[in-house]
């Protein structure tokens, strides 16, 4: 278990990284803090020629910039919970990412790395669509900018492309009132979620104005439950009927069946899940009101 | 039986002496066999099946030709001819060899089929992916109901079926027992595959030396001799010139605890090459291919009187003991093991198990802490939980009624069981539980999170004899420990111990047996092991016989040596009586009147250099050794596991609150090792309860092949394990100690059943109890709320 | 091959390393640091933790190119052959290790943390540091003696003691 061989380039500044990335290609992978892809380049399951070492890169802020939160790529997962701007505008973020990892590993992993490796049951991937992210995908080419529910495809698959790299997320600021939680089930502290579910509200102080609710461990990307706005609009803050609208918004939904968790124990979970973040979502947006 | 316990001092046996060995493996000084390099050395990589079962049409090495760095390869055809066999001499057993390179068909997903040997790790492991086996693929044997099926693909040539062993065990009369029943109760339980997982692999460094010709072999094992007899058997090399280390071993619970075939190829290759040899497993080889356990199906039935006794039980036990029969134990240990413990701690006289050992296309299944036993004691104890239910009695009531309570007990299949405190242990836990009792009962009106409270109340025969192998016609044969002891001019004890330390903390407790005995500190007593050249011939440690034994033949061999140094020391003091000389503090002094002593240093030096100070007609030297065989039936070690679980019904999520254990072991030697023997195996049982799991899909493909897959109990999810002593020294060993590195282990997926099946209200045929599993059994506790 | 220079333990070296070697690899062959243990070589088992740069870092997930210039700490440093530092004390005190595979790796996990909760003048709860150690797997102990080290660590670091 010792990877194949491979070049090492070590970048000191966003363009050289991003020359780099164009020369090689699709044989190319960044790599920041590792600690997902080194596991599978140790298994031989990521094999890639030539790495591009971006720890230098001055990628590592937090900031509000007009409309929205920026986050860089190179933000280390320890970072998120000491950041008062995240608590104070994203609850449901400062929650979900309680979840990643343990400590030595949230030491050194970062947001970029989290988000590009795009595990199907990771809560960054699932926080960013359920935030509505935008992702800033940079290039020698340029920058542009991919919506989180687009940008993840599949297991480990995401939209990026030969070149690119992920440099930070954007995180629309709320615009009026807001909440949100987040809960996961692990057989396990640290592990993968079997589900996860993420929620945010907007209120008016007494009831709900507008909701999202994204689950991660139904398929093999994060799920957005189309019908949560929908269900959720106009109910009040001290009685959303939480379990009906879990309930409805994940009827249909055939989460994924595997000897760890059956499409069955999924689907249960998620209703669970969902009306408990939902319950404590409308209970931090009384508290607040 | 009756023989007196003896009067130890115990000024050292007895105390929390903080281990010697931490020192070294605190520092980083330790050796591990990774750590291990020896000049000019070559890299081993294994060439691993893919497939769980197929027939080889050839190994394509052709594409290692065209690289730039030289490799050497071999294969099947090579080792044709040498083989690990490990076979019972019974009727019913099937015989069945493990080539050391599969040769014309491969058993297993991880089944090696060649070799590589490279300058480097890192090469080894990249020429090792070139090496192509072409196969067709045969029909693969992936479960136990496939293995007994009338159309089953063999494993073997020329066998019948897929059972390597299929036997009965019986004693008293059934058919009355059956009779005279006002209740028969009948229950199908099943335990999982999982693997044991030291944090440190496995290993091998080869090493041969033309001019001595001696063979030197590092391994990671727990049975350093055992392996040094089976390489001399296969490869007709003479025994005195090989030898056997274990350097530190990361751990082992069984899993090292056998021959492996890769130990007698790795010395083959050392051979072949004239170059050092060294492999070092990988995590995914170690959970694929290195040794799995339990993965148990047992159907009991249980013939009870109407005042609640057990008056019969019959079994029937299959285990999937994977792919290959292993050594020294055999494809029949684990179920015969199962067959061999099912009685347990009760009292009644009709019993009568088949049991047998099927072959799947698997990882082979192996000695792992417990060995049969976790499982037995799981499928026992939910039994016995599910009977008192069933005839409307308390479950620890209805185990006091049917405990042994009288010493000596000749039980069903004839085994005898020494003193021990199954009903005071039952009562102590009793009166520990009372408070989580009463909150599992007020728990019970709610919806969402129930408590549940599980007892598991088990016996574990421990440093069993010779007698107790040779029934078992297997190639273990017996079960003796030995120690050699010696006293050098400075008055420091070096102790060649033929059991292998790997976290037991032997170094420690077999200093402090010898100090008592010697009258020196333990801190002047070194224990080497793992080593053949400077041990005496063992079987190594494992089947919870260090201390009993290891420290019995320390006891005894130390006893000999300060009985010479008592007559030394008589002699010098002009005493008439050596028993009015003790040692004590670095003296030898006269009894009453401490001012007359020699120092023990001179003693020694007096046995060793100036001998012209010893009594006439005595013998210069001061070594000793003695080999301690187990009381043919061992030692029956006791204790009462309890589990308190918290359940989210909803969810499935459970939480472990307490988890409280009351063992008997017999005499202590050192209680803080105690603890953490017990504790660590408690943690290894839960493991094996909640979470612990090696599944193979239906083509017989590993899913759970790292340690995101295959989960293992963190610090987060494990609760505080109070432990309570009660001691009951037994007159079968030199110190009174009964075995106790298993027990842990045995005791939890019991004790956990029974207190999920007390929390939900329904009965429990299972583990892993996961919390998929508590999801489903929670279901009908959801429609209640 | 990539030049790299590395200081573990007070020692510099420069280096002429395949770029693919772990900082693992490195430290126990380049560096003869064998307190540096491998337990799964993908991150999930925290035997291989070391300090980079006084961080506690998987060395399995570490390619030692990417640790020029960096100073590396490994168990051999942190209480020398007698292993006497506070941290190391405890342990001995409490049994909190058997087969000392995993133990390196709990110690300079936990080392930074007495230190983090010394400077804070508070003992945390038992599930705090249970917290603390999760990404750490031992299979001997059952990790209630490791708590009661690092407990007893807290409580003499507070206390005034030096960790040497």
């Amino acid at each position: 278990m010792r990877p194949a061989p491979f070049s090492y380039h070590k970048a000191e500044r966003l363009d050289q990284a991003l020359a780099l990335l164009a020369e090689f290609g699709e044989d190319a992978r960044p790599i920041a803090g590792g600690q997902s892809l080194v596991p599978m380049m140790n298994l031989r399951l990521a094999r890639p020629s030539h790495l591009v070492d971006i720890n230098a890169l001055d990628l590592d802020t937090i900031e509000l910039r007009s409309d929205h939160l920026h986050i860089g790529a190179l933000v280390r997962h320890e970072r998120y919970a000491r950041e008062s701007l995240i608590a104070q505008h994203f609850p449901a973020f400062a929650e979900g990412v309680e979840w990643i990892g343990h400590p030595t590993i949230r030491r050194r992993g970062t947001l970029g790395g989290s988000i590009s490796h795009a595990d199907p049951t990771a809560e960054l991937p699932a926080l960013c669509v359920l935030l509505g992210a935008e992702i800033i995908a940079q290039s020698a080419e340029g920058s542009r900018r991919i919506p989180a529910a687009e940008f993840f495809i599949s297991a480990y698959v995401t939209s990026l492309e030969a070149g690119e790299m992920v440099t930070g997320i954007d995180l629309p600021l709320p615009k009026g009132k807001s909440s949100g939680a987040f809960e996961e089930f692990a057989e396990r502290s640290g592990d993968f979620a079997i589900i996860s579910a993420g929620v945010t509200l907007e209120h008016d102080g007494r009831a709900i104005t507008d909701a999202r609710v994204v689950w991660s461990g139904v398929d093999l990307a994060p799920v957005m439950a189309e019908r949560a706005g929908d269900l959720l609009r106009g109910k009040p803050l001290s009685a959303p009927e939480a379990e009906a609208a879990a309930q409805a918004m994940s009827a249909g939904i055939t989460p994924l069946d595997d000897p760890m968790a059956s499409a069955e124990f999924r689907h249960s979970l998620i209703v669970e899940l969902t009306q408990r973040a939902l319950t404590r979502a409308c209970e931090k947006a009384m508290q607040a009101s | 039986m009756n023989a007196p316990i003896p009067n130890l001092s115990k000024r050292q046996i007895g105390a929390r002496v903080q281990r010697f060995e931490d020192t070294r493996l605190m520092s980083g000084a330790a050796k591990y066999i990774a750590d291990i390099t020896l000049p000019d050395m070559l890299h081993l990589s294994f060439v691993r099946s893919q497939v769980a079962h197929a027939k080889i049409l050839e190994v394509d090495t052709s594409m290692l030709e065209d690289l730039d760095y030289p490799v050497q390869v071999f294969t099947g055809k090579d080792t044709d001819g040498l083989s690990l066999k490990a076979n019972q001499d019974l009727p019913g057993v099937q015989r069945s060899e493990q080539p050391l390179l599969a040769l014309d068909r491969l058993r297993f997903v991880g089944d090696p089929a060649a070799v590589v040997l490279a300058d480097d790790p890192y090469l080894a492991e990249d020429a090792a992916e070139l090496v192509f086996i072409d196969f067709d693929p045969l029909p693969v044997v992936a479960t136990m109901e496939q293995a007994l099926a009338e159309d089953t693909t063999p494993l073997f040539d020329g066998w019948t079926g897929n059972k390597f062993v299929e036997r009965q065990m019986k004693g008293g009369d059934l058919e009355a027992a059956r009779a005279q029943a006002a209740h028969v109760i009948r229950r199908t339980y099943r335990n999982q595959r999982q693997t044991g997982v030291p944090m440190e692999g496995r290993g091998v460094i080869a090493d041969y030396d033309k001019g001595t010709r001696v063979l030197t072999l590092w391994s990671s094992t727990q049975m350093p001799h055992l392996v040094r007899t089976y390489i001399c058997e296969e490869l007709g090399l003479p025994e005195s010139r090989i030898r056997v280390i274990a350097p530190d071993v990361g751990g082992g619970f069984g899993v090292k605890g056998q021959v492996f075939a890769d130990e007698v190829l790795i010395a083959w290759l050392a051979i072949q090459t004239g170059r050092p040899v060294k492999w070092v497993e990988d995590r995914r080889e170690n959970l694929i291919a290195s040794i799995h356990a339990r993965d148990h199906e047992h159907t009991l039935e249980a013939y009870v009187s109407a005042e609640g006794r057990l008056l019969g039980l019959k079994a029937d036990i299959s285990t999937d003991v994977g792919a290959y029969s292993t050594f020294p134990f055999t494809a029949g240990g684990d179920p015969g093991m199962a067959a061999k413990v099912m009685p347990g701690p009760y009292d009644f006289q009709a019993y009568e198990a088949t049991f047998r050992a099927l072959a799947t296309n698997k990882c082979p299944l192996g000695t792992y802490r417990g060995v049969g036993r976790p499982s037995a004691v799981f499928s026992q104890e939910r039994l016995m939980d599910v009977i008192a239910q069933e005839i409307g009695m308390d479950p620890i009531e209805f185990r006091l009624k049917n405990v042994v309570k009288e010493f000596p007990y000749k039980n069903v299949l004839g085994f005898t069981y020494d003193p021990g405190s199954y009903e005071e242990s039952l009562l102590k836990m009793r009166e520990l539980l009372a408070e989580d009792i009463k909150a599992a009962e007020a728990s019970k009106a709610s919806p969402d999170s129930r408590i549940g409270v599980g007892i598991a109340c088990f016996i574990e025969q421990t440093a069993h004899g010779t007698g107790d192998f040779t029934k078992r016609r297997s190639p273990i044969e017996t079960g003796y420990i030995s120690a050699r002891v010696e006293m050098s001019t400075d008055g420091e004890v070096l102790i060649g111990l033929g059991l292998q330390s790997h976290g037991q903390g032997l170094e420690t407790t077999c200093a402090q047996v010898a100090a008592d005995a010697l009258g020196v500190g333990p801190q002047r007593v070194f224990v080497r092991h793992g080593d053949t050249l400077t041990s005496p011939y063992s079987v190594g440690t494992w089947g919870s016989r260090g201390g009993p034994l290891g420290g019995g033949a320390v006891h005894i061999a130390a006893n000999k040596i300060a009985d010479k140094l008592r007559l030394i020391a008589a002699h010098i003091l002009q005493v008439a009586d050596p028993a009015t000389i003790q040692l004590d503090e670095n003296r030898a002094s006269v009894i009453g009147d401490p001012a007359r002593f020699v120092p023990i240093p001179e003693l020694a030096r007096a046995a060793l250099r100036n001998v012209d100070r010893l009594p006439e007609g005595m013998t210069p030297g001061l070594t000793e050794e003695f080999s301690l065989d187990g009381p043919k039936d061992g030692t029956y070690a006791n204790a009462v596991h309890a589990a308190i679980v918290e359940i989210d019904v909803k969810t499935g999520k459970m939480k472990l609150r307490r988890f409280v254990v009351v063992e008997d072991c017999g005499t202590i030697l050192n209680p803080m090792i105690v603890d953490g023997q017990v504790r660590g195996g408690v943690v290894q049982g839960i493991g094996s309860a909640i979470m612990e799991h090696m599944i193979y899909d239906e083509e017989g493909q590993p899913l759970t092949t790292t340690f995101a897959d295959y989960l293992m109990p963190l610090a987060t999810e494990m609760p505080e394990i109070d432990v309570h002593h009660i001691e009951t020294p037994t007159p079968l060993t030199p110190l009174g100690a009964k075995g106790l590195g298993e027990g842990g282990a045995i005791g939890p997926p019991a004790a956990i059943a029974n207190a999920v099946a007390n929390a939900l209200g329904v009965e429990v045929e299972a583990t892993p109890l996961n919390a998929q599993a508590i999801w489903r059994l929670a279901k009908a506790t959801r429609s209640e709320g | 091959m990539s030049k790299t220079t590395i200081t573990a333990n007070g020692q510099t070296k420069n280096l002429s390393l395949e770029p693919r070697r772990l900082l693992a690899d490195v430290l126990r062959e380049d560096f003869r640091l064998s307190g540096v243990h491998i337990g799964c070589a993908h991150g999930a088992c925290g035997a291989c933790t070391v300090h980079v740069d006084g961080v506690p870092r998987l060395s399995c997930l570490t390619f030692a190119v990417q640790c020029d210039g960096a100073e590396i700490n490994t168990v051999e440093s942190l209480g020398g052959d007698d292993a006497h530092h506070l941290l190391q004390r405890a342990f001995r005190e409490e049994h909190g290790l058997q087969c000392g595979y995993c133990t390196p790796g709990f110690l300079m996990t936990m080392a930074p943390y007495v230190e983090e909760m010394a400077a804070q003048d508070r003992m945390p709860e038992d599930a705090e540091i249970r917290h603390a150690m999760s990404g750490n797997i031992c299979r001997c102990t059952g990790y209630q003696s490791i708590v009661a080290a690092v407990r007893l660590a807290i409580t003499q670091r507070r206390n005034g003691e030096s960790t040497q």
